[in-house]
């Protein structure tokens, strides 16, 4: 196994330890506002992001906690924000949904399904004008897809060339509703209407095919400004919002958890466990940080109204 | 006595309308799954079919003109929001075509229909899942915009409007009541006119108009200033935000001179605005002192706990109003009920969601 590889299976259990951390934290109410857990979908989005350069951006959704570290977000500022604290990225304003950390390009993550795809669309539009050689990764659940508004982004950003990667993490659920409830189409035959080349990642545990999949579509969105579509197969194992495990309710499969379970490589690979202490070290250091910080005073209520 | 809670007059509301009226069709995201749009949904499309019940797909644009559609063509559809939130992606297909639609035809045509939707507040729900906006859709004529506050609002409401209405009903629930038991009367089932103005307490000294879970607030505050210091407020549920009660309104402050308002939106263009408009167009003499706006901080809602509890009006905040109107205005000091009651008596809700 390359480096990187080391490098990317360690960034994906760092994330997990980091959601394991904040399922250990719930029961004591110090996160008080919902959190949408990425455990099971880690790993793509760290391939993913591998892809992308510092300055490229990223828009996502309240399901951000991967999105945000893999990014290279800073965890005392992810968890001081999940504490409502006044050092949190966000002054506590944005909590676990709305996670973002410009400096390293992640501009935001909206409750609001969908609203990030025009979000990103711009913002690939304006990396159009300026030349800059950036590209945008738009990241967001294949439920988001329902929406009118990721039809009319497919089309503008074809129409107008934009270097812009839509990635849709199809888990099959959205909240609690399956895919075969709610889609009659299939999203490759969408991206190709547009004519918008498209990428499925069957494997989302498997490094070496998320590249190779994913690696032709970032180029060529960089370099010769063309958007696509990557569409990844994967699974949450936590419940939609919260902390817990729903897979005796009816609308999940309970023996689909253990196929994934057992190709986890942040579980199967036990290499991994070296890293563990000293990513549970920057953890506890992150949590220290956030228990430690003030909260926000009253001044901070009417700060930034226009 | 037996009581009954906003959830479970809800529920037996939807059943009603699959049972009674079979041109219902209730739709929306999380209709069919096993949380049941908080209990109020289960089993109903087990009971009633998939024709009748079902999911939507993320698209509430479109399944709103679909309703329109749908009621055009004799169904009357229930579609429910799971937040008021996403109503904003409604907002074209409300706006401009289901508010218009008898208008604009020349009364040609009736949409009856209701769409449901839950204001969410607490744990953090943040910018975007929490707003109330009740003012947006009341700007809007040709809907009816309700905000109940008990269950037997609730009930009364969404049973007349599906066996008795022709027009468009939105309809905000607020998420904090779900959970309260309300006293339940023997004639908990009648229904009554829904579109106005519920007077649900009596009182002299001042008078406090209130909207969904600011009713509950209000009572709280009434009865522990009755109780500290014999004030008596009179308490009116604007209940129909779209179409209050004036003349209950105006003339309870006839009688009391003192108005509070407490809304669950914002102040400026919202319902303090506007009942503040209702007395300054038409009686401002009945004021003996100016009018007290209680509402949300003037910015989106802060998701830090911290932030979240100074930017709604609680309890404390009414007995401070009303103390500050019915004494000295700068300085009545009186003695404010403590944290721990507010917090005792405000529901204090634990998530996830
Ligand atoms: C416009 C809008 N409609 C509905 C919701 C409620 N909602 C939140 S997440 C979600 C499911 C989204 O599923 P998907 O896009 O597949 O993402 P996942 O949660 O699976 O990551 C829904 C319906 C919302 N937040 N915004």
């Amino acid at each position: 196994m390359t480096v990187s590889h080391k490098n990317m299976l360690r960034d994906a259990l760092r994330i997990r330890m980091v959601e394991e951390k904040i399922i250990e934290l719930y029961p004591s109410d110090v996160i008080q506002s919902p959190v949408h857990l990425s455990i099971g979908q880690e790993l793509h989005t760290v391939a993913l992001m591998s892809l992308l350069q510092t300055t490229d951006r990223v828009f996502t959704t309240y399901r951000s906690h991967a999105a945000y570290l893999a990014k290279g977000g800073d965890l005392n500022l992810m968890f001081a924000e999940l504490y409502g604290k006044q050092t949190g990225i966000a002054k506590g304003k944005a909590g676990s949904m709305h996670l973002c950390h410009p400096s390293t390009g992640l501009m935001g993550s909206s409750a609001i399904v969908g609203a990030v795809f025009s979000h990103a669309t711009g913002a690939a539009y304006a990396d159009k004008l300026k030349k800059n050689g950036d590209i945008v990764l738009c990241l967001t659940g294949e439920g988001a897809t329902e929406e009118g508004t990721f039809h009319e982004c497919l089309n503008f950003s074809a129409l107008k060339q934009l270097p812009l990667v839509y990635v849709i993490e199809n888990n099959g659920l959205a909240i609690n509703i399956p895919l075969e409830c709610r889609q009659s189409y299939r999203l490759e035959a969408l991206a190709r209407a547009y004519q918008i080349p498209y990428a499925h990642i069957e494997d989302s545990f498997n490094i070496d095919t998320i590249i190779a999949a994913a690696r032709p579509l970032i180029e060529q969105a960089r370099s010769a400004s063309k958007p696509a579509v990557i569409e990844i197969a994967t699974y949450r194992y936590k419940e939609h919002v919260g902390v817990s495990c729903d897979h005796n309710r009816k609308h999940r499969d309970a023996s689909a958890i253990t196929m994934w379970e057992k190709r986890d490589p942040l579980i199967v690979d036990r290499d991994l466990d070296a890293y563990r202490d000293e990513i549970t070290a920057e953890i506890l250091e992150a949590v220290c940080f956030a228990e430690k910080s003030e909260f926000p005073d009253h001044d901070e209520l009417l700060k930034d109204v226009y | 006595m037996k009581t009954d809670t906003y959830r479970g007059a809800i529920t037996r509301a939807m059943r009603h309308a699959m049972e009674k009226n079979e041109r219902t069709i209730l739709f929306g995201q999380g209709v069919t799954d096993h949380v049941g749009i908080l209990g109020t949904t289960l089993n109903l499309e087990k009971e009633f079919g998939s024709d009748r019940v079902f999911e939507t797909p993320l698209a509430e644009d479109s399944m709103t003109g679909f309703a329109l559609g749908a009621s055009l063509s004799g169904l009357y559809p229930i579609h429910v929001h799971i937040r008021a939130d996403f109503m904003l992606l409604a907002m074209n297909q409300l706006v401009n075509s289901i508010a218009k639609y008898r208008y604009m035809y020349g009364g040609l045509f009736a949409t009856p229909m209701l769409i449901r939707s839950i204001v969410g507040r607490s744990w953090g729900q943040g910018a975007q899942h929490s707003q109330s906006l009740q003012a947006l859709f009341a700007h809007i004529p040709g809907i009816y915009v309700v905000m109940p506050s008990s269950a037997r609002t609730a009930y009364a409401t969404y049973i007349y409007a599906n066996s008795a209405c022709a027009s468009p009903v939105v309809s905000l629930e607020h998420r904090l009541l779900y959970d309260y038991s309300f006293d339940r009367k023997d004639d908990e089932d009648v229904i009554f006119y829904p579109f106005t103005s519920f007077r649900v307490r009596q009182g002299g000294d001042v008078t406090i108009v209130a909207t969904s879970i600011m009713v509950e607030e209000a009572i709280r505050a009434a009865n522990y200033v009755k109780e500290m210091t014999g004030l008596d407020a009179e308490i009116i549920d604007l209940h129909c935000i779209s179409h209050p009660d004036e003349n209950l309104i105006i003339e309870s402050v006839r009688k009391t001179g003192r108005l509070i308002v407490a809304d669950t939106g914002w102040e400026s263009f919202g319902v303090c605005a506007e009942i503040a408009r209702i007395i300054a167009t038409r009686e401002p003499n009945v004021l003996r002192a100016p009018i007290k706006c209680l509402s949300l901080a003037k910015a989106p809602c802060p998701t830090a706990h911290r932030l979240e509890h100074w930017y709604y009006p609680d309890m404390a905040n009414l007995v401070d109003s009303i103390y500050s109107l019915c004494f000295d205005r700068f300085d009545h000091g009186k003695q404010l009920p403590s944290e721990e009651y507010v917090k005792e008596v405000h529901k204090t809700f634990k998530g996830p969601f």
